[in-house]
């Protein structure tokens, strides 16, 4: 029994916050941004292994999506590993397409712009169809930092097994480790934050209303880390746990990232809401990360389900 | 990560789930009196079988577990909805502290009644002033001969009526800065200076009392820990205790969360069904802070911040999960039944007793977040 994080954990942990810390600075993650495009440089990250990484473990994948929210990196890595998931023959880039919107048209793609085969969920199936058959349209996206795109996709090869449940699971668990990140970066730029700022006199963080604030962000992101942890592990040792301890991780860690942002935005005051500051980036993610596979209504059904 | 159990863990926990499942004694009575006497008899039946201190050394009655069997012991209870023991305050702070700052002789006084439910435990700490600001409590203690004469008020003591012992925390120098002039006692409750007034709660029961301490003599070998150490020894000994009482806490969430599920079954609310799941996360979130919490104490360095997080997080779904079970009765909920009413009246006090929610979120901005002091 041993609820941490294992050496060979915490070293991917270190590589993946220092590479993408250089990689992506903030101002980096700007200009990709405003560009409007997907950074499909995947040299490095195929050095790394990142592509590959659920067949470590989903602890592992886990630990590298928490980073990836919390430098809020504009690689196409996560929907290269939801399409993964879902269709493991994959061969080169992928992305996952399931909001209905109208016309047959799949709203809100990530990533399709450099996505060599378009995974399509219709109704219960899922089906590979090649990008290069498949009209792509730019959307705009309330994350700018993650471009999405109005997919048309027909046909395309059917994929079935037994590993779906668990991919669409494994997913979730993946988006929620973002949202994990996002959460504990805001969490810290706000207590940075709060024992700078001075009114009246002192710290704003010496102020109750200021810290107790602060401490739920601290409580929420805690909780959401573990919740994600222990669904990930279960994915791969705990199968009886494993679903719904994943929808309960996308439930609570899209909604603490959330209620990180929004409550981080009120400590941060007026600076907070303008567009220099890094803050709406995180607050976007967050939001935008928190309805993509799932909202925490639809996740909290399926946990009321195990239960009722 | 790995949340796995060793094969000698597992063989404990099979043994435990079968003997629970040939003792269990059935739903536990609502109400004060009732249920106390059942919890006692629970425990009696436990420390039988020799696991009533399930941590504690074998040299003074316990079974020398270790602190992941303790938390199997936990989720075994939750998972057969088994009673809580009734001596938990003794079980959970009065012996530890016993164990870890007494001497030969009070260990060999004081740690196998309490075991065996024959002396019941009470601590008095809070008093009428001295609330979250517990340091300026005045209760004082003076040395007179061989005993410390003891004169104040104490307030929010729970089971002081069933106790023998009471765990005081008293003022022994007044000259001192406010957390350098207190001493740990052990208070025999059966004496004339030791006054016991029930203090009704707002379920119109009285689980708490008042204590009034008029010259109560307290010999002084019964000081814990040395004059003037006591906010120490209280301190250390909360702190070491933590992990623990997150688990127990946890479990009690849990068997609560199932007897709910039953009720609600089948229900397609779908508010009710939100709410409900909302509350199963976050007690499967303050299960996991109890785990990380074990781990960071087995690697043996200060406890973590786990412990203000699980009171302050157990208090939150306490209450929201007496909430939806008084919301989920619908009208009915204006009469009193023989279950929520209750459990929904007494966890209004979740969030005070124990350290208030406030208090933690002090802890944690202040301690984990390094925000400066208020």
């Amino acid at each position: 029994m041993n609820f941490d994080l294992t050496e060979d954990q915490r070293e991917i942990q270190r590589t993946a916050r220092e590479w993408l810390a250089s990689r992506y600075p903030i101002a980096r993650v700007r200009e990709i941004a405003l560009d409007g495009g997907s950074d499909a440089t995947w040299d490095e990250i195929d050095e790394l292994g990142w592509p590959e990484i659920a067949d470590f473990g989903m602890v592992e994948l886990a630990v590298v999506a928490e980073q990836l929210g919390f430098s809020l990196a504009p690689t196409p890595l996560a929907s290269h590993w939801a399409a993964r998931l879902l269709h493991p023959e994959l061969e080169g880039r992928g992305t996952v397409a399931m909001w209905d919107g109208e016309d047959g048209a799949k709203l809100a793609v990530p990533a399709a712009d450099v996505a060599d085969t378009i995974i399509v969920q219709r109704g219960d199936q899922v089906f590979a169809v090649p990008a290069a058959e498949a009209s792509i349209e730019p959307a705009n996206a309330l994350d700018p930092t993650r471009p999405l795109f109005t997919v048309r996709a027909s046909g395309g090869e059917e994929i079935t097994g037994d590993h779906l449940a668990r991919a669409w699971h494994a997913i979730y668990v993946a988006a929620a480790a973002e949202s994990v990140g996002v959460a504990a970066r805001v969490t810290a730029m706000s207590v940075e934050y709060a024992k700078e700022r001075k009114q009246f006199g002192r710290p704003i963080g010496s102020y109750q209303a200021v810290s107790h604030a602060c401490a739920q962000m601290f409580l929420e992101t805690e909780g959401a880390r573990n919740v994600v942890l222990w669904a990930a592990w279960a994915l791969d040792n705990d199968p009886d746990a494993a679903f719904m301890a994943a929808n309960a991780a996308k439930a609570y860690a899209s909604d603490a990232a959330v209620n990180v942002c929004r409550s981080s935005m009120q400590v941060h005051g007026g600076i907070g809401f303008t567009w220099e500051h890094d803050l709406h980036l995180f607050f976007k993610r967050a939001e935008a990360n928190a309805r993509a596979f799932g909202d925490s209504t639809w996740h909290r059904e399926q946990v009321a389900a195990t239960y009722l | 990560m790995d949340l796995t159990l060793s094969p000698a863990e597992e063989e404990f926990r099979d043994t435990l789930r079968a003997w629970i499942a040939d003792n269990h004694p059935g739903k536990e009575p609502e109400g004060d009196e009732a249920s106390f006497a059942f919890r006692r008899d629970w425990q009696q039946k436990l420390n039988e079988r020799g696991w009533a201190g399930l941590t504690w050394p074998e040299e003074y009655g316990g079974a020398g577990a270790t602190q992941i069997e303790q938390a199997i012991l936990f989720e075994e209870f939750a998972r057969s909805r088994a009673p809580q023991m009734a001596n938990v305050l003794g079980l959970t702070m009065g012996g530890p502290t016993v164990i870890a700052h007494g001497t030969d002789e009070q260990k060999a006084r004081f740690l196998s009644p309490i075991l065996s439910a024959d002396e019941m435990w009470c601590q008095g700490f809070s008093e009428p002033e001295s609330g979250s600001d517990l340091a300026s409590l005045k209760t004082r203690a003076v040395l007179d001969g061989d005993a410390y004469v003891v004169t104040g008020q104490k307030v929010w003591t729970t089971f002081a009526h069933h106790s023998k012992w009471c765990m005081l925390l008293a003022r022994t120098n007044a000259e001192a800065p406010k957390h350098r002039g207190l001493t740990y006692f052990l208070m025999d409750m059966e004496q004339p200076g030791v006054e016991i007034r029930p203090l009704v709660q707002i379920t119109g029961e009285a689980e708490f009392n008042e204590l009034f301490i008029e010259e109560a003599r307290i010999p002084v070998e019964n000081v814990v820990g040395g004059v003037d150490n006591g906010w120490r020894v209280a301190i250390t000994t909360l702190m070491h205790e933590r992990a623990g009482l997150a688990f127990a806490l946890q479990a009690r969430v849990q068997v609560a969360l199932g007897e709910l599920a039953d009720e609600l079954r089948g229900t397609t609310d779908p508010l009710i069904r939100q709410r409900f799941a909302q509350v199963a996360i976050e007690a499967q979130v303050l299960r996991l802070l109890a785990f990380r919490g074990l781990t960071s104490t087995m690697k043996g360095g200060e406890p973590g911040p786990e412990g203000s997080l699980g009171k302050w997080l157990w208090a939150d779904i306490n209450q929201a999960l007496t909430t939806l079970a008084m919301d989920a009765r619908g009208p009915a909920a204006q009469l009193v039944d023989d279950t929520w009413t209750y459990r929904f009246l007494r966890a209004r006090a979740n969030s005070i007793e124990g350290g208030t929610t406030e208090i933690l979120k002090n802890i944690v901005a202040e301690r984990v977040l390094g925000l400066p002091r208020a």
